[in-house]
């Protein structure tokens, strides 16, 4: 299929939604505002922008606050356009309108190749594509963080909101005080005029919502107060006290528990099931079978007056498990099929092409010489520290819901459908997210919460996973395998690379999850799959970058970073060795490759320089580089690696990044920090293996993730850029198994080409 | 039955516990004390970190019974209104919560160590903060521990953590 035919068929499901061909105006997004103040004294500007009587400003969140510091960097873009003080915008959860869909997550699923999106230098084909999509989803209007795309997609949007409602105030009080508006300002939320006049926003707010819009620019990047600050997170007061509530935190009047227990094998479902025992422990009340929701494998939940007594009758529950009917999954199988698949397509230039450039095969023809390696990723669970939940309440045809959720309206709208109510009927409060990485764009839990609410005659009911059901009922990062063959010339330079993966799609299984209405009959090729292979930045004649999609039977999902997550442990680690056949230092070998591409140039250099690359270390200490693209910014990595007892031990770890204009270089920091660590525990440990249907894996004993004592020391350095923003809750995670294994080659001369380095 | 949790005798009823249940769950879903959290349930997180008779336990595998007589205290009760601990000062100093989950139980853990320990090593500072973070907040937790101390001992000098960016960007 040709990249307009792919398109064509990726939109085929939402075409019905492409109704008219107006321009997009980012005014559009603002929404609209409501000149009739709400009884409580409300005043609303726009669709994310509401004035309380006190001055204070209210701004619709339509983001979850799951660690990244959303509600911190969205509502700082809103403080410093209306030149008030962060502590004085508030947050409230944006009610279910597509006014506050993502937009950006969706043009950045897009499969077009870097080059051709260059802000300025689109092609037409990405122009039409990117209008189509940008289209469909406003239609669409879906909420959903994730893609680390929250601050790309508020970022015009949001300012011009704040902008607008700033102009309107400023117009209502040159109305008031009879002053040009030109001599007015705006300080500290007090609208003033130097002859003495002064108000804050709420004295002027009823006004301004009657005020014509005019006008308005957003402010020149020099008059930024806030925007690249590290202005403190908004949200750790509440987490340092016990007070932030979390999903799990929700208690509701009349609350029970429920525990649930899948079937082992994945796929598989409970058959028949012995309650006696179980419904004769004290604070047992009733048991549910829950079919597979959204994905998820059958299960049978036990209801009980406390978290404990329903895991303790869940555990007494007596069940005959039925295997899946298509069979039972087995990690070694797959392994060995994903390879043969990888194998079989090189051969006769199969899978789905997602960029090609040159001739590989006249590069090869042409080869001094040909290096070829087979890399391989294991599944991956995503285990967030808050346990999978949900609460849930069904009364006289409606439906409550507690969640923390990465996809508020998809919890919703699979809600209403298993209540059997419209969805206009289900109330949903996003809680703050212990932790998603992704796990939190599934609702299988919230279909199951529901399910037994509905058994549960109107009490509220907070649905619990025991961690055992978490790591073996995930939706995984799927195993991945790649064959990187690459042609040298007589110098040792790259003339050709040819990559050809291997591994099942994510978006195609995910769509069906939780946008059915939205799945096509046949999958189409799925960016994510690709991504971090087919879009190197690096100046490579000869390309063929392809990939198999396979349908290996076992549930996938989006894991921080997605496709990037082992794709740039492939990639980097590849480039490696091909700087070592090459004879050239790591660094210099892939700047000699960047040559068009001056802002990885940046950064790789701006790392070495930072991690004194090239200076000796103490004997038996060795430095590994790796430079990613993913989500919009750029990362280097440079990691400083021993051995302790045969085992790595990471000492230091100097990270480099071109992401955009930063928002808050405080909390871009700390997303590297977590994304590195994040990385680092897959590098080192992570694996989920599949016998017999069933994960081997069930708790962090066995699911090992980095420890304080193992953690190095991470430092973040960025190039100044005033580009648009770019994401920053992922980008950092790919570089760092690469960084690592490529460290460790340099330390052992043992070339580490499968995921996890410690088996 | 009853609990001597945060300095207050809380009774329980009956019906709702047993003297096996875990303290996590009498705490959370019995007194709906749900600053302490639920993790793991196999005491390897230490998501459930609380103070039993003033050592640190993991609430998840502590029997109500082993608490039962002795004074429970909780994140609810690590600092007074308007009177932060020094550790959630720090904690705040050095921006050290992402998603936030685990922080009760890092907490509880750290002012356990602090107890006994006022000027820990970094070696120290390994050996008992043994709990899980997946957001990554470990650098931060090692630098705000290591200023929390320093404030508990009157200590004016600069501590030995590396100075906080975001403190010194607001300066």
């Amino acid at each position: 299929m040709n990249r307009r035919g792919l398109l064509l068929s990726a939109l085929a499901g939402g075409g019905a939604l492409l109704v008219g061909w107006s321009a997009l105006p980012p005014r559009s997004r603002i929404g609209t505002s409501d000149p009739l103040p709400a009884a409580d004294g409300i005043v609303t500007l726009n669709g994310w922008i509401r004035i309380e009587p006190d001055g204070q400003v209210l701004l619709a969140m339509n983001r979850s606050e799951m660690g990244q510091g959303v509600h911190t960097a969205l509502a700082m873009l809103v403080a410093d356009e209306m030149d008030t003080p962060l502590s004085r915008v508030k947050l409230v959860q944006a009610v279910p309108q597509s006014l506050y869909g993502n937009v950006a997550m969706f043009v950045g699923a897009l499969p077009f190749h870097p080059d051709d999106t260059e802000p300025g230098r689109e092609t037409a084909t990405v122009k039409a594509g990117q209008w189509m999509v940008s289209k469909f989803a406003r239609e669409l209007g879906v909420s959903v963080t994730g893609g680390s795309s929250s601050i790309a997609d508020a970022w015009d949007v949001l300012r011009l909101a704040a902008a607008t409602a700033r102009a309107q105030l400023l117009g209502a009080a040159s109305l008031q005080w009879k002053l040009p508006r030109e001599e007015l300002q705006v300080h500290g939320g007090i609208v003033s005029h130097v002859s003495g006049p002064h108000a804050h926003f709420g004295e002027l707010a009823k006004l301004a919502a009657a005020t014509p819009i005019g006008d308005v620019r957003t402010k020149d990047p020099k008059d930024w107060t806030l925007i690249g600050t590290a202005a403190p997170r908004t949200d750790l007061a509440a987490k340092v006290d016990g007070t932030a509530r979390f999903g799990l935190d929700t208690r509701e009047p009349g609350q029970l528990y429920a525990v649930v227990r899948h079937c082992p094998m994945l796929g598989g479902s409970p058959q028949r099931v012995k309650v006696d025992a179980a419904m004769k422990l004290p604070g047992v009340q009733r048991v549910v079978r829950l079919g597979p929701y959204a994905g998820s494998t059958a299960a049978v939940a036990v209801v009980g007056r406390s978290t404990w007594h329903a895991r303790r009758g869940a555990q007494a529950l007596e069940i005959d498990w039925a295997p899946p009917p298509a069979g039972a999954a087995d990690t070694k199988r797959i392994d060995e099929a994903l390879e043969r698949a990888a194998r079989e397509a090189a051969q006769s230039d199969g899978g789905f092409a997602f960029h090609t450039r040159g001739d590989v095969k006249q590069a090869r023809a042409g080869a001094a010489r040909q290096i070829e390696s087979l890399y391989r990723a294991p599944y991956l669970a995503h285990a967030p520290m808050e346990p999978i939940n949900c609460t849930a309440r069904v009364h006289d045809g409606g439906v409550e819901l507690w969640v923390p959720t990465q996809v508020p309206d998809m919890a919703r709208a699979i809600a209403a459908r298993v209540a059997g109510v419209p969805v206009e009927a289900v109330t949903l409060h996003v809680t703050y997210l212990g932790g998603g990485f992704g796990r939190r764009l599934d609702v299988d839990f919230v279909a199951q919460a529901v399910r037994i609410a509905i058994e549960c005659g109107g009490h509220p009911v907070q649905l619990v996973w025991p961690r055992e059901e978490d790591i073996a009922h995930d939706f995984y990062r799927p195993a991945g395998v790649a064959l990187m063959q690459a042609s040298l010339d007589g110098k040792g330079m790259v003339s050709g690379l040819t990559i050809t993966a291997a591994g099942d799609a994510i978006t195609p299984r995910w769509i069906e999850r939780v946008l059915p209405s939205l799945a096509g009959p046949v999958d189409t090729p799925d960016k994510s799959a690709a991504e971090g292979l087919y879009d190197l930045p690096y100046g490579i004649s000869h390309q063929r970058i392809a990939q198999v999609a396979t349908h290996s039977g076992v549930p996938v999902g989006y894991w921080r970073s997605v496709g990037h997550s082992h794709h740039a442990f492939f990639s980097e680690c590849f480039i490696d060795e091909l700087a070592e056949a090459a004879g050239q230092d790591p660094v210099a070998f892939r700047l000699g490759l960047l040559g068009d591409m001056p802002r990885h140039a940046a950064v790789l250099k701006l790392v070495a320089a930072k991690s004194s690359w090239g200076r000796p270390l103490p004997v038996g200490q060795a430095r590994g580089v790796a430079l990613h693209e993913s989500f919009g910014s750029i990362v280097a990595q440079v990691m400083e690696v021993s051995l302790v007892d045969g085992r790595p031990r990471i000492h230091r770890v100097v990270c480099a990044a071109d992401i955009g204009t930063v928002v808050n270089p405080g909390i871009v920091a700390q997303q590297m920090e977590s994304a590195v660590i994040f990385g680092l525990s897959a590098a080192l440990y992570g694996r989920i293996d599949i016998e017999g249907g069933a994960v081997k894996q069930s708790n962090f004993p066995d699911y090992k993730v980095l420890t304080l004592a193992e953690c190095p020391r991470i430092e973040t350095h960025l190039v100044p850029s005033a580009r648009a923003p770019g994401g920053m809750g992922e980008p950092g995670t790919p570089p760092a198994a690469p960084a690592l294994a490529n460290a460790l080659y340099a330390l052992t001369g043992k070339r580490q080409r499968a995921l996890p380095l410690i088996t | 039955m009853e609990l001597n949790v945060n300095g207050q005798t809380r009774p329980l009823p009956p019906e709702a516990v047993e003297p096996d249940m875990p303290l996590l769950w009498v705490l959370r879903d019995v007194l709906m004390l749900t600053g302490t959290k639920f993790g793991c349930g196999v005491a390897a997180c230490g998501a459930c970190t609380v103070h039993v008779d003033g050592q640190a336990v993991r609430s998840c595998v502590t029997p109500l019974s082993a608490a039962q007589g002795k004074p429970v205290r909780t994140i609810e009760a690590l600092g007074a209104p308007g009177r932060p601990h020094a550790l959630q000062q720090a904690w705040i100093a050095h921006q050290v919560p992402q998603c936030g989950y685990c922080q009760s139980g890092m907490l509880m853990a750290a002012a356990d160590l602090l107890a006994k320990n006022p000027s820990p090593t970094d070696a120290d500072i390994d050996a008992a903060i043994t709990n899980l973070c997946r957001c990554g907040t470990y650098p931060r937790i090692r630098d705000a521990i290591k200023s929390a101390a320093a404030v508990l001992r009157g200590d004016n000098r600069q501590d030995n953590g590396k100075p906080d960016k975001s403190v010194e960007a607001r300066a």
